[in-house]
């Protein structure tokens, strides 16, 4: 047994980490920063740059000595100039025949490429320029970083001067920026010297000082510490924010849960004792027209009639249990076509063992048969059914609580998905997730406690 | 000769008509077909109004507002209820023009419904295009070949299962961006997994089967095997799997659009059930109404024959027929 439990956790683990790396994928990978969506076009790009920044979006993805930085955008000339237009004497050319679209600089002249802000003074940034000069050029371009002081501005050591050769051939540069403490550096200056220099591309990185901080081991290291960041719409903790919507989620599902397993299951024991006649399909064909019917139309109407028109409950809030009635009674109604359905058919195959017919051959009564011996033996796969449903529970219903205003985290997500709020979302995806691997362990567990057959497969 | 083996063997019937045969034996099966097929037709009525306003380059009857005519009431209750202020057309003219009533902004409520069968299949269509292949691609590929592709593809599934629906749903569909993309991204890239179980549970039994030791003895390569020769067997399951599966969709994408992630701008069934929602609190009950109704129906006809096929298209069944 304890072998069985141990192999099966085992098992547990490459789903929980599938799980860590689809949320990964997903809301880093595809989703990127979705600080632009969040702080809105006007943001400055300081705070863009603090959103990355505390969420770990401003790291490389797994692994890497180098990373974006916001301070000078990824320039292609492609369409426009870019920043270059804003400098005097640059030229914009569009793409022509083989060559690439590009930026003209005039000899003798010295371009200031604005940063967005100081860099930071602790790592150092590589600057990448793919540049040609004129033919016969032999003077040297340098590149500096320059700082501004109160308004007068200088260059400041020799640390941070580069120069490049001329080359007529396009040739990547690489230039490495050390930024000196306590003076600002918001410029990089190109000195062009007496040739003509054509620009095709500019990047600029920032060095990270472990290559293993990245995305994925801040994202990891959060999950460890069980802190899944700050959410950026209210700017709660997260932790906080699930803490704080667990309760009501709970007291709106649970009761939702325990109704509806208790209704299901007894209506499903009327239909298999009056298999084939009235009543029986009455409910079959009350559960095919619960199932067709969309959940929102149960809570549009249960609201509209049964809240509004009629005034039997209130229509929305959370401030006393009989705010709850109304969302669970719609709960347990919406669920009930399918799971009738379900514990029906369990039932009914039940009806066929040969230890139904055993029973009755002794002489035990239809109502006996059903209730002791059938109900008994369904309750494996009604056990199955409910304990993988639990995990489901805390995650609320999403419309359910959206409908009637209850402060669940089903609230809590439709909220942060209107909202783009990335960390709340990915945590409660994250935890819901693991709480289903969970429950699915201890069913399993709990199987082969009562059936010895399971642990051989 | 030939006669007389024709004679003795029975009677042979397209896998197709025998399919149908035993579909049709019941009534309210052939009745819920008919509904389907009328749906597809308004949807594709539907989505020719779309192309044709699209390329006169106006905007659609279905989205021009004529305030003058709001909240018009259903043309048969006309007399019934009082009438809002402002024009209204002869009775006649009435059921000609807007035999459903208008909404808060004048707009037919029958044409509305139209678009949103147009887009219910859409999404349905698509959804199914997106996830189908991957569920039998995935199933077939475990189920075929076991070992270590089973357990990366049995991974795979059980972490996507492990992922709670509705909000995997919708997280995929917010960081996709708004519009239809999200939501046929979302429903299409989760909803694979049951299909892949079942897939992958056939072909293992199909495997050991003697066709497929036949055909292995012959040459033919696994590729072959498993999508000429296994496939043709479990495609059963595709197709109730697409009949459970439309509905399903449909009723995602009434959720995913009523909350605002899914369509906007146009009228799908989601975005007329939030118009409506509002406008139910003032009285106006029929915009509520005819929605419901129309994906009631929808979803209805759907599950009864996705059962009646499931019936249909089960071998054993077939051969107990047979015998």
């Amino acid at each position: 047994m304890l072998r069985y439990t141990l192999r099966r956790i085992l098992q547990m683990i490459p789903t929980v980490i599938g799980v860590i790396i689809v949320t990964f994928i997903l809301f880093n990978l595809v989703g990127g920063s979705q600080a632009r969506t969040v702080l809105g076009e006007r943001a400055s790009v300081q705070a863009l740059e603090e959103y990355d920044e505390v969420r770990g979006f401003n790291r490389p993805l797994f692994f890497g000595w180098w990373t974006r930085t916001r301070a000078l955008e990824d320039t292609n000339f492609e369409h426009h100039a870019g920043f270059w237009r804003t400098l005097q004497g640059a030229a914009h050319y569009p793409a022509e025949g083989n060559l690439a679209s590009r930026v003209h600089l005039k000899p003798g002249e010295t371009y200031e490429i604005p940063l967005a802000f100081d860099l930071r003074e602790d790592v150092s940034y590589r600057l990448r320029m793919r540049y040609r000069t004129a033919p016969d050029s032999t003077s040297a371009i340098v590149v500096e970083t320059k700082t501004v002081i109160d308004g007068v501005s200088g260059t400041n050591d020799l640390e941070t001067r580069t120069e490049l050769n001329p080359s007529a051939k396009w040739q990547m540069a690489e230039v490495l920026i050390s930024p000196a403490e306590n003076v600002s550096s918001r410029k990089i200056v190109v000195d062009v010297g007496g040739t003509d220099i054509e620009v095709e591309a500019i990047s600029l990185r920032r060095g990270m000082k472990s290559p293993w901080n990245s995305q994925f081991t801040f994202y990891l290291l959060q999950i460890v510490r069980f802190d899944f960041g700050v959410s950026s719409s209210t700017n709660q903790r997260v932790s906080d924010l699930l803490r704080a919507g667990i309760g009501p989620s709970l007291a709106l599902t649970i009761p939702i849960f325990v109704i509806g397993l208790f209704a299901s299951i007894s209506l499903s024991l009327v239909c298999a004792f009056f298999r084939n006649r009235f009543i029986d399909r009455f409910f079959v064909v009350v559960a095919v027209g619960l199932m067709s019917i969309n959940y929102l139309i149960f809570i549009i109407a249960g609201q509209y009639l049964l809240a509004y028109r009629w005034e039997l409950f209130p229509v929305w809030g959370f401030e006393s249990w009989r705010y709850l009635m109304l969302p669970v009674l719609i709960g347990v109604v919406t669920g009930l076509g399918s799971s009738l359905r379900f514990y029906r058919t369990v039932m009914l195959d039940e009806m066929y063992r040969d230890y139904v017919r055993t029973a009755f051959a002794k002489g035990a009564g239809k109502k006996k048969v059903l209730f002791k011996h059938v109900l008994k033996n369904a309750m494996v796969p009604i056990l199955t059914n409910i304990v993988v449903a639990i995990p489901f529970l805390y995650t609320g219903s999403l419309l359910l609580e959206t409908f009637f205003g209850i402060p669940g985290l089903g609230y809590l997500a439709v909220n942060a998905i209107y909202a783009s709020d990335v960390d709340v979302i990915r945590a409660i995806v994250l935890i819901g997730s693991i709480l289903f691997v969970l429950a699915n362990l201890v069913t399993d567990i709990s199987y082969a406690a009562v059936d010895p057959r399971v642990k051989l497969s | 000769m030939t006669e007389r083996a024709a004679q003795e063997l029975p009677e042979h019937r397209s896998w197709g008509s025998e399919t149908f045969r035993r579909l049709a034996a019941g009534k309210l099966n052939l009745f819920c077909l008919a509904v389907v097929v009328l749906y597809t037709m308004l949807a594709g009525y539907g989505e020719f109004v779309h192309f044709a306003s699209r390329a006169a380059d106006e905007t659609p009857a279905y989205n021009v507002p004529n305030i003058e005519l709001k909240y018009l009431p259903p043309s048969l209750l006309r007399s019934r209820i009082e009438p809002a202020e402002g024009a209204f057309p002869s009775a006649w003219e009435h059921f000609l023009t807007h035999p459903l009533g208008t909404d808060g902004l004048g707009r037919d409520v029958l044409q509305r419904l139209i678009q949103g069968t147009r887009i219910a299949f859409r999404v349905g269509i698509v959804t199914s295009l997106i996830a189908i292949p991957i569920g039998v691609l995935l199933g077939c590929l475990a189920g075929y070949f076991g070992g270590r592709v089973d357990d990366v593809v049995v991974w795979i599934y059980s972490t996507f299962a492990s992922i709670p629906g509705l909000l995997f749903i919708l997280a995929i569909a917010m960081i996709v961006g708004q519009g239809l993309l999200g939501v046929y991204l979302g429903i299409g890239l989760t909803t694979w997994v049951g299909l892949c179980r079942l897939i992958r549970g056939e072909v293992i039994k199909h495997k050991e089967r003697p066709y497929v030791q036949a055909a292995r003895v012959l040459g033919i390569g696994s590729a072959r095997i498993m999508f000429f020769h296994i496939l043709p067997n479990v495609f059963h399951i595709v197709i109730v799997t697409f009949t459970i599966r439309f509905p399903a969709a449909v009723g995602t994408e009434v959720i995913l659009s009523f909350l605002g992630i899914g369509v906007k701008g146009e009228p799908s069934w989601g975005v007329m059930i939030s118009n409506a929602r509002l406008q139910l609190w003032q009285g106006i009950w029929w915009e509520m109404t005819f929605v419901t109704l129309a994906i009631f129906f929808l979803v209805l006809s759907f599950n009864i024959l996705g059962d009646a096929l499931r019936d249909a298209l089960d071998p054993r069944l077939r051969e107990d027929s047979a015998s």
